[in-house]
Parts: structure tokens; C-alpha cells; sequence
């Protein structure tokens, strides 16, 4: 039986990073995960609603929750802002009765289902870098990445607040590098890797926000990296789509491909290089793929 | 008893060393050293010259922040043995907190610190004349400020802060902390005119939400829950014209028409006269299909739901 998740990929990765979401549906019977759909799903607000209507973001992401508890699954994200933003609202109603009620209230009067506080919110790599999710990558006979030097990049809202996400030490993490290991990868390793991409604020203050990533993509790098893996869509379209701004503006060049997670998997896997869709990437994954041999 | 090798960070310009260096020392201590505690002992015992900023021993007075194993930390709240253990290291480096300038060893040059804290106004304006009595506030008032009352101005959350390394001019999180805790006081009469103050263009819609301020934070006052509140106040103060202010407002935006990002009006509305400059990035987003061709908005199911929520839910801020 394939354990079966709420999927809520998050607008990114369904609008503007279709890649990330087509290679991650193509993964999970792959790894024996069924992938549910959440139609009545909302946007998480990406930490604006929040800075915006506090209280409206609460409710909206609890009526998220609230969907796959409806469904008897708990949530799957491919997405670090996604999984912070339900992660924080479900601790908040978790930890405080009164709220939940107040939060429930809203819910009902709009004629949304209320939530009991029964589900977790995990993102795909949490559930890959233990040590279940290793063995059933070994399973599936990984063709490998063929030394790869690959970078790491878990960006900011994966490990902080630790308080909300708790899978791992946020100063040292290790689950990137377990899963680069395992698939036969080589650890590029570097300071930049827990920094921030910037992207929140790409919009509203550029060069403040490319200076940010100018720090991740500088030390992959150096560190010798033929390219980076991110867990969140939002750090690749900053690393990715903008790298050539940051270049620009830095005077440098990176010349550094940007692998989504799943797309890192896929590649170990055998996926079909069509189904991940590397076509929409910014830069060329041509050299990565020689390498691994894809 | 244990014995640990400190890294320190040495930077004597005074004496007309001008390169900064870090010198091994090592010592025998108890299992219960505090990080401080053995700097003062590094001090007595080994190198008067050592300078190191302290005061009270006790979390309270915020001057001995500093990076071990590169973590900002109060080094009076931070026991060797355990920061070894923390960091899988018999090593510890100590380091200066980061963001400002050293002057001298772990000592480093905080004017802009107090420079920013000074500018968020951190005091009490009232309207009208002073009475006779103090100025009561209830207890549920006061507890909306309780965290951020407790910012001991340590600038823990300085040192790392993202948004501060790559603008130095951001006015940071301990400084909004601490006006996030006026403007949300309920005898204060400013509340919008520290909207329009913390809305310029070094101000809250700066913060990139890295998410270290929280975590690094000794006494728990998360500083980036602070600036979120004060995005907040600053919506409720109409006070939205900053660019990152009409990037939240294009979220709620989308979310009152679909439910879902409309991707096309977060670009255009956050700033549709400099947007115009990035009409290349936007064009090549377009082709790669990163960015829709149609403006059409994402819908959701029941998404009546979603429009009684944003008509009903009232915020209390």
C-alpha cells in the first residue's frame, strides 16, 4: 500500500516552477507515495498575508488543514514557505484551545468544515531523509548521480524558526547530504547554505535581495559545486531565473545549475530527463546531465 | 573537569596589528564553565589583553554577545560543554557578534546599533496633558507587548540577520522590536506615525523573514513576529504605499479573486514603475512559461468560503 499524503504543492511549484510539481507527481509511485489532490486548498499567504491580516492568515491556513484532515492524510509539501506558514498556524490552534475555537467559529460562520488538530505537515524531504526514506531509495536501486558534485542549499524557512520546524538542528543540517550520499552524489559543502535567497523581497527591494543570494551562489561555487539542490521553489527562482541579474549586479559569474529536490531524485532514479522538464530552467543543465549520464 | 581549546578572534589595531587572527588557548575547567567565565579566566590567567564586553554574568544586560562555533550566543547563558557537545567539537571559536565593526577582539562598534534603536523613537508619546496619576493599562493590553518588552538590546539578532548583511542601512529587529512594543501600546498616541516611520525604505518591508532573529534571540522576544505586527498596524493604518506593503496588499488581492498567487499582479503591482526595468527577466520568464500569458486568477473550490473569511474575520491587532 503506498502511504498516502495531502499533497499541497504550493502556487510556485503549480504556476510559476510547473517542473517542480510534474516531477515530484512522477516521483511518488516511484517511492511508493500517493499524491492526493486538495482542491479546496487556498494559497498559505507565503508569509505576506500574515505581515498583512494576521487573523485571516491563521483561518485561511487552518481551513487547509482542515481539508486533509477531511481526507485522513496528513500534509505533503515540496515548498519551505508552504510548510512554515501551515506549520505555524497548526501550532498555534495545537497549543492553544481557545484560539482553535475562535479560529473554528470563523470557519463554521463561512461554512467551512472545522479542524480537531489531528494532522502533521511534513515536506518531502523530511520524509525522505530518515532512515525509512533512505532504505527505500537504496530499494529502488538508484542508478546514481556518478560523483556529482552537488551543493546543497536548504535556504531559511525549512530549519527557522526551530521552534515550528524541528526536523533537524538548523544550524547543521544533514538531510540534503544524506539524500546527495545516498543517491551517490558528492557533498559540496559551503557557509551559504542555511542563508537566505532573498527571494521574499526580490520584488519589492532587488538588489537587497540579490546581494542575499549573491552569498549561497558564491560559495557553492567556490566549495567546486556543478550545481545546487534546493528544497523550495521560491530559493530556486531567486538562484535560478535571477541568477543572471546577480551576476550583473555582483560583477561575478556563477554559471550554476539549480536542481529542485525531486528533480535530483528523478535523476538518480532513471526519470525520463522530458518528464523533469529542465527545458524551463534558466541555466543550462547540459553539464549535469553528462555527468550523471542522463 | 574538562579542558577545551578557545579559538578567539584577535583584532588589536591600537597596538598596530592590522590583521585580524584567531589564537588557540586552552583550558582545564569545571563541566558547568560558562563561555564568559572562561574568557575572563583566558583574561586573568593567560592574556590581560584579551577584551572582552560583559556585565551582570546573568542574561540580563546584553552586553556579551558573541559567535561560538559561529552562532551568536550570550556567552553568559552558554555552558562550554555544552556548545562542544552542541557543535561536535573540542574546539570552541569565538567569534565577535557580526554585522558591525570590530574595534577590539570580541569588542565591536555599536553606534549604528544605538543609532537605529534611537530612530524607531523607543519611548512612550502620549497625547494631552500628563495626569495627575499614572496612566493605568489593563493586563490583557499589556500582554500584547510582553515579548518584545523583554528585548535586553544584546544584538543577537543582529549578527546574523540576512537583510542587514546586504543593507546596512536596514533599521533591523531588535530596533523594531522595541517599536513594534510602542506603537502597540495602548497609551501611546503615534501609533500612525510609526507606521509611516517604520515603512521607509530601510524599514520592515526590508526584512527578508530569515528567520534568525528568532532563532537566535536569547530571551525569546522573536523580533520577526514583531515586524510582521507592525506590517500588520501599518495595513491597519492604511499606511501601504512601500513596495513590500503593496506586495502583501497583490496576496490578498489574489486571494479575494482565486484563492490562489496570480503571479502576474505580484509582479505588476508591487511595482509598476520599476517593473519596467525588469521587462527582460519578464520577458524571458515568459518564455520559459514561468509567468502565466493569461492574467486569468487561479480558483479553488468553495471558494465562497474564502470570500466570507477575508468579508468576516476581523483582525486584533
Amino acid at each position: 500500500m503506498p502511504r498516502q499524503f495531502a499533497y499541497y504543492p504550493g502556487c510556485v511549484a503549480e504556476f510559476s516552477s510547473k517542473e517542480l510539481n510534474a516531477t515530484t507527481k512522477a516521483l511518488a509511485p516511484m517511492l511508493d507515495i500517493e499524491l492526493l489532490p486538495m482542491p479546496q486548498a487556498t494559497c498559505c499567504g507565503a508569509g505576506d498575508i500574515a505581515e498583512a491580516k494576521p487573523n485571516l492568515y491563521l483561518t485561511l491556513n487552518v481551513r487547509i488543514l482542515s481539508e486533509a484532515e477531511e481526507m485522513g492524510a496528513d500534509i505533503m509539501t515540496i515548498c519551505n514557505v508552504c510548510t512554515l506558514n501551515l506549520r505555524r498556524a497548526n501550532k498555534m490552534v495545537k497549543e492553544d484551545p481557545r484560539l482553535l475555537e475562535q479560529v473554528n467559529g470563523e470557519l463554521v460562520n463561512a461554512g467551512a468544515r472545522p479542524y480537531q488538530g489531528t494532522i502533521e505537515v511534513t515536506h518531502l524531504l523530511w520524509y525522505l531523509a530518515t532512515e525509512e526514506g533512505l532504505s527505500l531509495l537504496e530499494q529502488k536501486g538508484p542508478r546514481g548521480l556518478n560523483g556529482l558534485k552537488v551543493a546543497p542549499y536548504y535556504g531559511c524557512q525549512l530549519l527557522r524558526p526551530s521552534s515550528v520546524m524541528g526536523f533537524e538542528d538548523p544550524d547543521r543540517p544533514q538531510s540534503l547530504e544524506r539524500l546527495i550520499t545516498a543517491l551517490g552524489g558528492e557533498v559540496a559543502d559551503y557557509d551559504g547554505k542555511t542563508r537566505c535567497c532573498g527571494f521574499p523581497i526580490i520584488l519589492a527591494r532587488e538588489e537587497v535581495a540579490l546581494k542575499e543570494s549573491h552569498v549561497a551562489l558564491s560559495g557553492a561555487r567556490d566549495a567546486g559545486a556543478q550545481v545546487m539542490v534546493t528544497p523550495c521553489p521560491l530559493c530556486h527562482l531567486a538562484m535560478d531565473a535571477y541568477q543572471r541579474k546577480t551576476e550583473a549586479l555582483m560583477g561575478e559569474e556563477y554559471a550554476m545549475p539549480v536542481l529542485h529536490l525531486p528533480q535530483l531524485i528523478g535523476l538518480a532514479l532513471g526519470m525520463p530527463t522530458q518528464t523533469m522538464e529542465f527545458k524551463r530552467h534558466f541555466t543550462s543543465m547540459d553539464g549535469v546531465l553528462e555527468t550523471v549520464g542522463a | 573537569m574538562a579542558t577545551t581549546t578557545f579559538r578567539v578572534f584577535r583584532f588589536q589595531p591600537d597596538s598596530g596589528e592590522t590583521e585580524a587572527y584567531h589564537q588557540d588557548f586552552n583550558l582545564d575547567h569545571e563541566d558547568k564553565t560558562t563561555v564568559l567565565d572562561a574568557l575572563l579566566r583566558l583574561q586573568n590567567e593567560q592574556d590581560g589583553t584579551l577584551a572582552v564586553r560583559y556585565s551582570c554574568r546573568s542574561a540580563i544586560c546584553g552586553s556579551c554577545a558573541c559567535k561560538v562555533n559561529g552562532k551568536t550566543v550570550l556567552a553568559c547563558m552558554t555552558q562550554v560543554e555544552e556548545a562542544k557537545a552542541e557543535s561536535g567539537s573540542d574546539t570552541l571559536q569565538v567569534d565577535p557578534i557580526g554585522n558591525f565593526p570590530p574595534i577590539k577582539d570580541l569588542v565591536v562598534d555599536m553606534t549604528s546599533f544605538w543609532e537605529k534603536f534611537k530612530a524607531v523613537k523607543p519611548f512612550l508619546i502620549p497625547d494631552g496633558p500628563a495626569p495627575e496619576k499614572e496612566r493605568l493599562v489593563p493586563k490583557a493590553a499589556m500582554e500584547k507587548v510582553a515579548k518584545e518588552s523583554a528585548c535586553i538590546l544584546c544584538a543577537a539578532c543582529y549578527s546574523e540577520c540576512n537583510s542587514l548583511a546586504a543593507d546596512p542601512e536596514f533599521v533591523g529587529p531588535a530596533a523594531f522590536a522595541w517599536g513594534y512594543r510602542f506603537a502597540a501600546d495602548e497609551r501611546d498616541a503615534q501609533r500612525k506615525n510609526r507606521a509611516k516611520l517604520y515603512s521607509g525604505e530601510h524599514g520592515v518591508w526590508d526584512c527578508t523573514r530569515c528567520m534568525f532573529c528568532n532563532e537566535r534571540c536569547p530571551k525569546g522576544v522573536d523580533p520577526r513576529d514583531a515586524i510582521e505586527k507592525l506590517g500588520a498596524i501599518a495595513f491597519q493604518e492604511k499606511v501601504t504605499r512601500d513596495k513590500g506593503a503593496r506586495h502583501a496588499k497583490a496576496f490578498l488581492i489574489s486571494m479575494r479573486t482565486g484563492g490562489k498567487l496570480n503571479e502576474q499582479l505580484v509582479g505588476g503591482f508591487t511595482d509598476p514603475v520599476g517593473g519596467a526595468f525588469n521587462a527582460p527577466l519578464a520577458l524571458r520568464m515568459l518564455q520559459k512559461g514561468k509567468l502565466p500569458v493569461s492574467p486569468l486568477t487561479h480558483r479553488v473550490k468553495n471558494r465562497d468560503q474564502v470570500t466570507k473569511l477575508i468579508k468576516n474575520v476581523k483582525e486584533t491587532i
